[in-house]
């Protein structure tokens, strides 16, 4: 420590990077990222946990930013506890976001400036680079306790207008003297929200800043397949999501939080990422995935089953976008596999489920997945257990 | 053998006997055992006096029945339907000494009376058969039907009991006089301006020795003159007859024992002319077409002179007309069901709006024109207390309340002469000038009543997760003179 600042200084920082952007983070409200950490100082938190004690009159903050990770927790999975005050890993992950999104604040956007946005930006893509991926699943969940909302975040610009001239504020509060006497100066105030990939203006090229977000859902995988709809940026299986599913737990809970986004949109997600693994010839480290998509695929034939035992039409699904109709095709192959290789499943069961993974397997998308089956290592090799 | 059905017996040993909705025990079927034909005429005389047969008419049989000792029996049978035709037919047995039963098929049980008020059931049912078994308390006992009376036959056989009366009662008359007397009494007739119809009907020939059929002259007369009845009756070969239903009359001076209009077996567009005195009823089978009497009135031609004379020279009388007035009346309001309020008025109206009742305002119906509104209310325009009242003497027309016309013509003589179209109503006001508003002008006045408020939309946006969660808002601080003060890489150490 005696290196880099006192410890005093660390500690500050820790205290500015909990108030300004881990709490709001959690339990929503004003999120103000301030002077930027840097890589080493980020490093610094992690590797020091015991200095992350806050200060006495944030306690009551700390306590209710844990209820609502809690919270958050247990939306996917019962559990009572977590780390009080996040791990260093999740200190680090903060300190990074902290970095990349003071490096889109709109003051570096000026000539001799935007060299200063970079430098943060890159520092806060190392700091993500060097973080690991969480160890276990109670790890995944506790990032994701903490980072769920991050593509939550916005900025709120004000857009004021009167008589004489209009004036915009970006991310601050439009001061009270131009809002006075709105009648008498016809005065016109226009809040927009901005996410946070669509700041403008920023110093530096937008997929730098995609880039970084894409880099920190990865080290918090949960979070990432949780979020997998979307628009930007696009999910890809990273090595941790796939290692995340590749468990029976983790999987279990990806599935849980795939199941609180709309079905389709999942699947168009999780079909395009999966085809790009074939694509990019990383078909050995798919089997992950495809116990997703299969699990997904048993899931849908449950429904169906119940439905028909019900003699109630069953819903119907609209026309699907190809990456969705491969996913979805995809999922039955490895489930009709499993149906006919694993024994768990009654004969009863079979016959209930195979029907809908057989509709599944007509369509188009559908030859283009037995295909890659086809070419595939054999299946006990490729789904885990 | 019979014993009484007790309150709530439900079990009955006689075939096809069953419990109605009231519990009496009821078959199908109802049957009335006489003793003789006369009873039976008595039966129909009493029972048609009061209501008609027509109802028992498709089911009714009637039968000549032997017992085992010979004895003859008049039965008659007809679908029971429910307890309180056969409570009416069992009166009228009882009256006349005839015996009420219900049954199905074959075997009959007595009909419920006083001292069995559910009705009887026969324990013990008589091995026979006969085609009718009956079980009285009194006795038990089949028959055998012998015969069949049908009805029409009977009655044309009946003979007409004597009964001055018909004579002097007024109405239609039908005159049936013999060939060579008919001429005679249809020039009589329309010589005494007697209106009437006519026409000629045949028989057969009475005997073989008849080389001819038998003509004779039916007058239709809706009403004989009194001082015609006693030449009408007493003339031989005259006979006068008094419609006594559709299709069948009486000769006057007798009645039929049975209430002919409460049989239906005579049909209405032929003629059974019942004769007193033992006669053949005259049974005419499809009535001939009937002629005026004035069409055989004695025609007589002028020997000479030309055609009509023409008329040389046509005018038009003189018209006499004079100005309507409108002047105050004493005569009660009624219908009053609309006002004219003046233009200056119309703002009272607006407040007045405030204060009506719902069913008023839907009610109503306004014409605004430049005369000022007109409003028109079908339950009284009382509940509007503005304005001139009107009242509705004709479809769309309109006089002041408290007014009438002079001269007082009536109210459609009134709208003829005011000439309107029936798409407008007319307003006389007391000055007699008429005001008209088009019927399509008239709109609810609750439509009329509201001016258009401003409105703007409202967005419904999705606020479950606004409510889920307060939204992150991020802030923009200043970055400080100096950004990159204390931002460095890591050591590689470090890393």
């Amino acid at each position: 420590v005696s290196k880099v600042a006192s410890e005093e200084a660390i500690s500050a920082v820790a205290q500015r990077l909990f108030v300004g952007v881990m709490c709001p983070l959690v339990l929503g409200g004003q999120l103000l990222p301030g002077h930027a950490i840097g890589e080493q100082t980020a490093r610094w938190l992690g590797q020091h946990p015991a200095l992350l004690s806050t200060a006495p009159d944030h306690a009551e903050a700390v306590l209710r930013v844990y209820g609502a990770r809690l919270s958050r927790a247990r939306l996917l999975a019962p559990i009572d506890r977590l780390e009080l005050q996040g791990s260093g890993a999740e200190w680090t992950l903060a300190a990074a976001l902290h970095d990349v999104l003071q490096s889109a604040n709109p003051a570096f956007d000026s000539p001799l400036r935007r060299t200063a946005a970079t430098r943060v930006l890159a520092l806060a893509s190392a700091t993500l680079a060097g973080v690991p991926a969480p160890a276990t699943v109670r790890d995944a969940l506790s990032r994701h306790s903490w980072f769920a909302r991050v593509l939550d975040i916005a900025r709120t610009d004000t857009s004021v207008s009167w008589w004489l001239g209009t004036r915009t504020f970006l991310g601050v509060e439009a001061p009270a003297r131009l809002r006075a006497w709105p009648e008498l100066r016809r005065v016109r105030v226009a809040a927009s929200r901005r996410a946070v990939l669509d700041l403008a203006p920023i110093a530096f090229d937008r997929d730098l800043l995609v880039e970084a977000l894409s880099r920190l859902l990865s080290k918090t995988p949960l979070t990432d397949l949780a979020t997998c709809t979307r628009p930007a940026p696009a999910f890809a299986w990273s090595e941790s999501t796939l290692a995340l599913v590749a468990t029976r737990a983790g999987r279990t809970l990806a599935l849980r939080a795939l199941a609180r986004l709309p079905a389709g949109d999942v699947d168009s997600a999780l079909g395009r990422a999966t085809r790009q693994l074939f694509v990019q010839k990383r078909a050995a480290v798919s089997g992950p995935a495809l116990a997703v998509l299969a699990e997904r695929a048993l899931s849908d034939a449950q429904l169906h089953a119940q439905a028909s035992r019900a003699a109630r039409q069953p819903a119907r699904q609209p026309p699907s976008p190809s990456d969705a109709a491969f996913a979805r095709a995809i999922g039955a192959a490895v489930a009709r596999e499993q149906l006919e290789s694993v024994h768990a499943w009654s004969g009863r069961e079979r016959r209930e489920l195979l029907p809908p993974l057989e509709r599944a397997l007509r369509s188009e998308a559908a030859r283009e997945a037995l295909a890659v089956m086809a070419a595939m290592p054999r299946a006990g090799d490729r789904v885990p257990a | 053998v019979l014993e009484r059905i007790a309150l709530h017996q439900t079990r009955l040993h006689t075939p096809g006997l069953g419990l109605d909705g009231k519990g009496v025990a009821l078959g199908a079927k109802g049957l009335v055992l006489l003793p003789s034909i006369d009873r039976l005429v008595a039966f129909l005389a009493v029972y048609t006096r009061e209501r008609s047969l027509e109802d028992l008419m498709p089911s009714l049989a009637m039968h000549v029945v032997r017992s085992k000792l010979g004895t003859r029996e008049i039965t008659l049978e007809f679908a029971a339907e429910s307890s309180d035709r056969m409570d009416r037919v069992a009166d009228t047995a009882r009256l006349v000494g005839g015996f009420t039963f219900t049954g199905t098929s074959r075997h009959f049980v007595q009909y419920r009376d006083a001292s069995a008020p559910f009705g009887y059931d026969a324990t013990q049912l008589l091995a026979t058969d006969a085609a009718v078994a009956l079980y009285h308390q009194g006795f038990s006992q089949t028959y055998e039907l012998e015969r069949r009376i049908d009805l029409r036959p009977l009655l044309l056989r009946l003979m007409p009991q004597v009964d001055p009366s018909t004579r002097v009662e007024s109405g239609l008359r039908i005159l049936v006089a013999e060939q060579g007397l008919g001429p005679a009494l249809v020039h009589y007739l329309v010589r005494s301006h007697v209106e009437g119809e006519v026409c000629v009907a045949e028989w057969p020939p009475e005997s073989s020795f008849d080389e001819s059929p038998v003509r004779r002259w039916i007058v239709r007369v809706p009403e004989v003159p009194a001082r015609m009845r006693s030449l009408l009756h007493s003339t031989p070969g005259i006979t006068c007859f008094v419609p006594a239903g559709p299709g069948v009359a009486v000769e006057a001076g007798y009645r039929h024992p049975v209430e002919l209009r409460a049989c239906p077996v005579f049909d209405a567009a032929g003629l059974v002319l019942l004769r007193g005195r033992g006669g053949e009823p005259w049974d005419i089978a499809s009535l001939p077409p009937m002629g005026a009497l004035t069409a055989f009135a004695r025609v007589e031609l002028r020997t000479s002179g030309a055609e009509a004379a023409a008329t040389r020279d046509v005018r038009q009388a003189d018209v006499v007309r004079v100005p309507l007035r409108v002047v105050p009346s004493t005569k009660p309001w009624r219908n009053v069901t609309a006002t004219w309020i003046e233009p200056a008025q119309v703002p009272l109206l607006r407040r007045l709006a405030y204060a009506l009742p719902q069913v008023t305002l839907a009610q109503a119906r306004v014409a605004m024109t430049a005369r000022g509104a007109f409003l028109r209310l079908q339950a009284g325009i009382e509940a509007i207390p503005l304005g001139t009242f009107f009242v509705e003497v004709h479809p769309g027309l309109y006089l002041p309340a408290g007014h009438e016309v002079l001269p007082s013509v009536g109210p459609e003589v009134l709208s003829r002469a005011l000439g309107a179209p029936a798409s407008r109503v007319l307003f006389v006001g007391t000055d007699a000038r008429a005001v008209a508003v088009e019927e399509s002008a008239f709109v609810p006045l609750e439509a009329s009543l509201l001016a258009a408020p401003p409105w703007e939309p409202a967005v419904a946006e999705a606020i479950d997760a606004a409510l889920a969660a307060e939204p992150i808002d991020l802030r923009v601080t200043s970055i400080g003179l100096m950004p990159l003060r204390g931002v460095d890489a890591a050591e590689p150490e470090d890393r």
